[in-house]
């Protein structure tokens, strides 16, 4: 597949390569391919032959990008990357290729999540995935959280991202790849008294923090949370930043109906609007509001009295940021794009 | 109950795989994308592969339909001098793209592990060269090869024809107009997921919309861009179209393959079922999760090498020595 890779760049020298070798990374994922088929892809993708090693037992696993089991003994190993006793590596003489660290970091992330803990008998999914599916038995959640080793009483919380998020650092728990309505989505479990700042990935959303058997609340959470991101400027939101709003959309149905989203798109085609809606209902006053977005009071008033008058209502007064609230988280979550994998793009060059 | 789109899935292996291949082989190819897989599908530079591999090429111009130029390469194991097994080698592309070396890396171990000389040739491409220009230029290819046996180091005993997709039509087509017309003897032909029927009307054709690679659409360019107004009417030649034979006996030992996951599932069972009811001799071998030529695109998935390993293991056993 690597010259496959190339003639796409040759056809479209802007193509994300990356992006491909995350979505096919994804699928392998997803359809839980063994230890082999995905040293085969890493070795195929890069064109040089791919390893693996594992402490306990000991195993040592190489392929060509044939597919094939690599003999003779290893050249050159770059960019090895560990964890947890397992090391995945190419074995690339000379310079990197230029998709070496991208593969390299995805062949690392599905092994570490093919050699996850132990898996249920009769259920096919792996524990994370049946821990964080409410519709699971409460006493087969207990069972999977305590294979994962989650403490009875411990308090936890689910941060996700999509298998496409840029990730510079972590802290250790259990993850899996996890099938959602929107998706498959990366389910990484942290202590809650872990800072979520260690949590660095983009986009992410950070669930609520609970007991081990309720964490699949905490992910419809996380997963609400995610879609509130915008990245570049918000990376991560974390389902504390919306207290108790979050978790009214987490259980929401996919199809629920909020009658408030016209009225909040007549403001956002404003320029200033949805910088405005941000800082109203985060802020206790019009003063506050201005302060945050760093405009003269006059020019908050104006605006409010536009808002005011295409809304119907008067964002503070009586229950009117609490609607606003709830109309405008409801229409960012409708309007998000924080999970859309751009797709392929086809440019027929002067051919 | 089946609703109309429930189709077999893809295998995860190859389903990973077309996050990759979808960029350069979408899955609908239209007449306006003819240009683009013109560029995308051209076969990347061979010879320091043949070095590697020890293979030896040679090029010659030979006369195709009505005596105009064809380009064949020869490529033949470069250390024997005695005679050998020959390969008449039909590429994919659709009918309308693909060059004559388009998918060989498969065909070059029958090269360089069973000694094999294989004779790829340029047949020219609709709709430029519309029917019978592409399967006319294939016979005469063949014709060539077998009357130039000796001086090419092929054994007439030992010829086999091969293809791949657009190309495995080609070749059955060839079988059939060889046993016809009183041509070369055939050892055997390897149909790997052949195109045969321009009518596009099985239930497999109907399965991949707009998924995997050669979709329902993508056939239909094909086949019009061949056949025009005569594709689906009752003037096609079974040359062209081999899923039209009326007679499937008396030709050579087939080997078919296909994916379960692809719109030539059908006419490819059908083609084998056909030589089976004639008293003939064909393999088939249908692989489940497999798209369209998953061995060209995805050669290192377990699927796609459980294939090769299939059909070579097929190969060796007709021509190896």
């Amino acid at each position: 597949m690597q010259e496959l890779l190339g003639r796409i760049s040759r056809l479209d020298p802007t193509a994300s390569l990356g992006l491909r070798v995350i979505a096919c990374f994804d699928e392998l994922v997803v359809g839980n391919v063994n230890t082999r088929a995905l040293l085969s892809a890493a070795a195929s993708l890069a064109g040089c032959v791919a390893g693996f090693e594992q402490d306990r037992p000991h195993r040592v696993l190489r392929v060509t990008p044939a597919g094939e089991q690599a003999v003779g003994e290893p050249v050159r190993r770059t960019g090895a990357e560990a964890s947890d006793g397992l090391v995945v590596w190419l074995e690339r003489e000379g310079e990197p290729g230029a998709n070496d660290a991208i593969i390299l970091e995805r062949l690392a992330l599905a092994v570490r999540i093919r050699h996850g803990r132990g898996r249920s008998g009769d259920d096919n999914r792996r524990d994370l995935g049946l821990l964080l599916d409410q519709t699971v038995p409460a006493e087969d959640r207990r069972l999977a959280a305590a294979a994962l080793g989650l403490a009875p009483g411990g308090r936890y919380r689910v941060a996700a991202a999509p298998l496409f998020a840029v990730w510079t650092g972590r802290p250790q728990g259990p993850e899996d790849v996890v099938p959602t309505r929107y998706g498959p989505i990366h389910a990484l479990v942290v202590p809650a008294e872990a800072p979520v700042d260690d949590v660095r990935a983009s986009p992410c959303g950070i669930g609520s923090a609970t007991q081990p058997e309720l964490l699949h609340h905490s992910f419809r959470t996380s997963l609400v949370a995610l879609r509130l991101s915008r990245p570049p400027k918000t990376p991560r939101v974390t389902a504390e930043d919306y207290p108790g709003l979050v978790d009214i959309f987490a259980d929401a149905p996919a199809d629920a109906q909020y009658p408030d989203l016209g009225l909040i798109e007549q403001v956002t085609a404003q320029t200033w609007g949805q910088d405005t809606l941000d800082a109203v209902i985060t802020s206790g006053s019009a003063r506050q509001a201005a302060r945050a977005l760093s405009i003269h009071h006059s020019t908050m008033q104006a605006r409010l009295d536009t808002i005011t008058a295409a809304l119907g209502f008067d964002p503070y007064d009586g229950m009117g940021k609490v609607r606003l609230g709830i109309a405008y988280l409801a229409w960012r979550l409708v309007r998000s794009t924080v999970l859309d994998l751009p797709a392929p793009t086809y440019r027929a060059t002067g051919a | 109950m089946t609703s109309p789109t429930a189709r077999p899935d893809f295998d995860p292996e190859l389903k990973a795989g077309l996050a990759v291949v979808g960029g350069m082989f979408p899955p609908t190819i239209t007449p306006e994308l003819i240009d683009f897989m013109r560029v995308s599908y051209a076969s990347p530079p061979l010879a320091d592969t043949l070095c590697e591999r020890g293979i030896h090429q040679e090029d010659h111009v030979v006369p195709g339909h009505r005596g105009d130029p064809v380009g064949v390469s020869v490529l033949s194991p470069a250390a024997d001098v005695h005679e050998r097994p020959g390969v008449v080698f039909v590429h994919s592309g659709g009918l309308m793209f693909g060059d004559r070396f388009s998918g060989v890396d498969l065909v070059l171990d029958w090269v360089d592990r069973l000694g094999a000389v294989l004779v790829a040739m340029d047949y020219r491409l609709a709709p430029e060269f519309p029917d019978p220009f592409p399967r006319e230029d294939v016979y005469a290819v063949l014709e060539w090869t077998a009357q130039n046996a000796a001086l090419l180091g092929i054994r007439r005993d030992r010829l086999l024809v091969c293809g791949a997709s657009a190309g495995g039509g080609l070749a059955a087509g060839l079988a059939l107009a060889a046993r016809d017309r009183g041509g070369p003897a055939l050892r055997g032909q390897v149909l790997d997921y052949p195109m045969l029927d321009d009518r596009g009307v099985t239930a497999s054709t109907g399965q991949f919309d707009g998924v995997g690679v050669w979709d329902r659409v993508s056939n239909v360019t094909g086949w019009t861009a061949l056949l025009g107004g005569l594709r689906g009417g009752p003037d096609v030649s079974p040359y062209a179209a081999p899923a039209r034979a009326e007679d499937l006996s008396g030709l050579p030992p087939a080997f078919i393959d296909v994916g379960a996951a692809e719109i030539f599932r059908d006419e490819a069972v059908a083609y084998a079922d056909g030589i089976w009811r004639a008293g003939g001799d064909a393999d088939l071998h249908v692989w489940g999760g497999a798209f369209h030529a998953c061995d060209i695109f995805a050669p290192h998935a377990t699927v796609s090498r459980s294939m090769i390993k299939t059909r070579n293991a097929w190969v060796e056993k007709m021509i190896g020595d």
